[in-house]
């Protein structure tokens, strides 16, 4: 298994590639997180997804889920010929994520859905006294949607100290930069206010990561506002949020690739 | 009704460790006995139906039997996407408890009436649609829900209607509750408004028949009417979606030479426009029980 972020990010582009997609920028300002959480934070069985002992991990901001594809190959839940036959007919995977794959926690897509299962399934596992954590992903456009919040103040009245969110503030929603749609900043004081205990941090810095996420007040719900670059990696789509809707034609893959090499 | 429904969900607490009841700060009496004998599993989950049912997805994912309690006018009409995509999709085992649908909250208004919610439900997957009459109906439908590996909808209508039944009936298939040798015209009701439809069957000797199950929709039901020259449709549902369209729907799918003639005797396309009675809000929509009894009445006259 390597969750190299070069690597992920040259299965992210292979895939968009292959199956004409979009939504590059939105799964490129995620891969450290991912590459993070699968390398060293979430239990997991490569053997049975569905193991009871495992960590969940849910990505409520299904846009990026090509990132989480990408970490799927490297566990080997999906294959090379999976990423090969994307989005094409009769395939797989869908290019939001859907609860029917392997993986997968929920459906997403339609946002703000998955936090509150997140937080469902945080109180269930503190219902059994089970020790496994939550860590939910969401999108810093995605916490425009009113059922985030509600599930927020819930995790907080019933402190539900095994949840992780993580907001991958990418500055940008489909329609432009997040502040200028609907500002929904100051993110870290509105999770605080309502009971979280939060932090923020480059969401690249692989470090900063790791010791937010681990070093947050134990005893609360979290919030880790992971400050991130939509289209990270690639010179010509960071902060350019035609990369939410543009596909890759060869010239731009293998310009693409040459930068990842 | 009501008391069969807290005692039931207490039993089902009781004898089942996982079997968790959410409520969006609503049903407060009928949750008395479970928030007594078993306050863990009782959520009150505050003012918030569509982070509701999120939770139960979750609860569910990790091994509970969730029932999910509200008004019907906003489970499952406020949070029909949730039910969809949270639910339905992964085929969880969710009970949804729809309750006051119909006209019931007559003097709240349109905002806690509900009369679209079988019709919103009907097209989803993997989610049974349950509309029983009385209490012995309901406890019939709540164990076939609680069995059920997928999720299930319980509409509960006016709830102090007279009983129907003497006892449950064995099966959520649809039955007759008077039965008559004439084959002119049968009235097939569902819900509140099975026990008005008895009464008048039994008054004029025509056949009537309650069908507490929706969803799937009993297919040999629409079989079993084809002797009949007319079929009246009596529900406190919009005509769009609820029993009437299913049974025309099925209806119309079936080889037949002649097929029954309908009559819609159902919810208008229409908000409440004043203030009243439950008998008030019905007569908005002629379907107090006067008001259905001369629907009929005239019914049976024109085929005369």
């Amino acid at each position: 298994m390597n969750f190299d972020p070069k690597l992920l990010r040259r299965h992210v582009l292979n895939m968009a590639y292959n199956g004409g997609s979009v939504h590059i920028g939105c799964a490129f300002s995620l891969i450290e997180i991912m590459s993070l959480l699968y390398a060293e934070i979430l239990t997991f069985d490569p053997q049975n997804p569905k193991s009871e002992n495992r960590d969940y991990l849910v990505l409520s901001k299904g846009h990026g889920v090509m990132a989480q594809y990408a970490c799927f190959r490297e566990i080997g839940w999906l294959t090379d010929e999976h990423l090969r036959s994307y989005l094409s007919d009769g395939s797989l995977l869908h290019g939001l994520s859907e609860s029917h794959t392997v993986g997968c926690e929920v459906s997403s897509g339609s946002l703000g859905h998955g936090l509150p299962i997140a937080v469902g399934i945080a109180l269930g596992l503190k219902m059994r006294g089970n020790q496994k954590r939550v860590f939910c992903i969401v999108g810093d456009g995605e916490l425009n949607e009113g059922p985030n919040w509600e599930a927020l103040a819930f995790a907080s009245h019933h402190q539900l100290s095994n949840l992780w969110v993580i907001v991958d503030a990418n500055a940008f929603q489909a329609m432009g930069r997040s502040q200028d749609v609907l500002n929904m900043e100051p993110m870290v004081d509105k999770f605080r206010a309502f009971g979280l205990a939060s932090e923020e941090c480059s969401g690249h810095d692989m470090g900063a990561l790791r010791k937010t996420i681990t070093h947050l007040e134990q005893e609360k719900p979290k919030a880790l506002v992971a400050r991130t670059v939509k289209g990270k990696g690639i010179t010509f789509m960071e902060n350019d949020n035609q990369w939410h809707y543009t596909r890759l034609d060869k010239n731009l893959l293998d310009a693409c690739l040459k930068e990842l090499a | 009704m009501r008391t069969l429904l807290s005692e039931r969900i207490v039993a089902s607490a009781i004898s089942n460790p996982q079997f968790v009841v959410l409520s969006g700060d609503h049903g407060y009496a009928l949750f008395d006995a479970l928030r007594a004998q078993r306050p863990n599993q009782f959520l009150n989950v505050g003012i918030a139906e569509q982070a509701m049912v999120g939770y139960a997805a979750g609860l569910a994912k990790t091994g509970f039997r969730p029932l999910v309690y509200g008004l019907s006018a906003f489970v499952p009409l406020r949070v029909l996407e949730q039910i969809k995509l949270d639910v339905c999709y992964p085929a969880l085992p969710v009970i949804f408890l729809g309750d006051g649908a119909g006209l019931v909250y007559s003097t709240l208004g349109s905002s806690h009436q509900c009369g679209e919610d079988i019709a919103c439900l009907r097209p989803l997957p993997n989610i049974a649609i349950y509309s029983p009459c009385d209490a012995y109906e309901l406890a019939t439908c709540f164990d076939e829900a609680l069995h059920s590996k997928t999720a299930s909808y319980i509409r509960i209508g006016k709830s102090d209607r007279p009983a129907v039944n003497l006892m449950p009936p064995s099966t959520t298939e649809p039955y007759f509750t008077h039965e008559s040798s004439s084959t002119k015209l049968c009235v097939i009701s569902s819900g509140s408004l099975v026990s008005v439809a008895k009464d008048l069957g039994e008054k004029l000797d025509i056949p009537t028949m309650s069908v507490p199950r929706i969803q799937p929709f009993p297919q040999q039901l629409a079989k079993s009417l084809l002797r009949f020259q007319f079929l009246v449709i009596l529900e406190e549902h919009s005509r769009f979606g609820g029993l009437f369209s299913s049974l025309a729907e099925t209806m119309s799918e079936m080889e037949a030479k002649d097929r029954p003639r309908f009559f819609s005797l159902s919810l208008k396309n229409q908000f409440a426009e004043k203030c009243g009675s439950y008998q008030y809000a019905l007569a908005e929509h002629a379907l107090s029980d006067r008001d259905i009894e001369r629907r009929l009445l005239e019914i049976i006259h024109s085929i005369a």
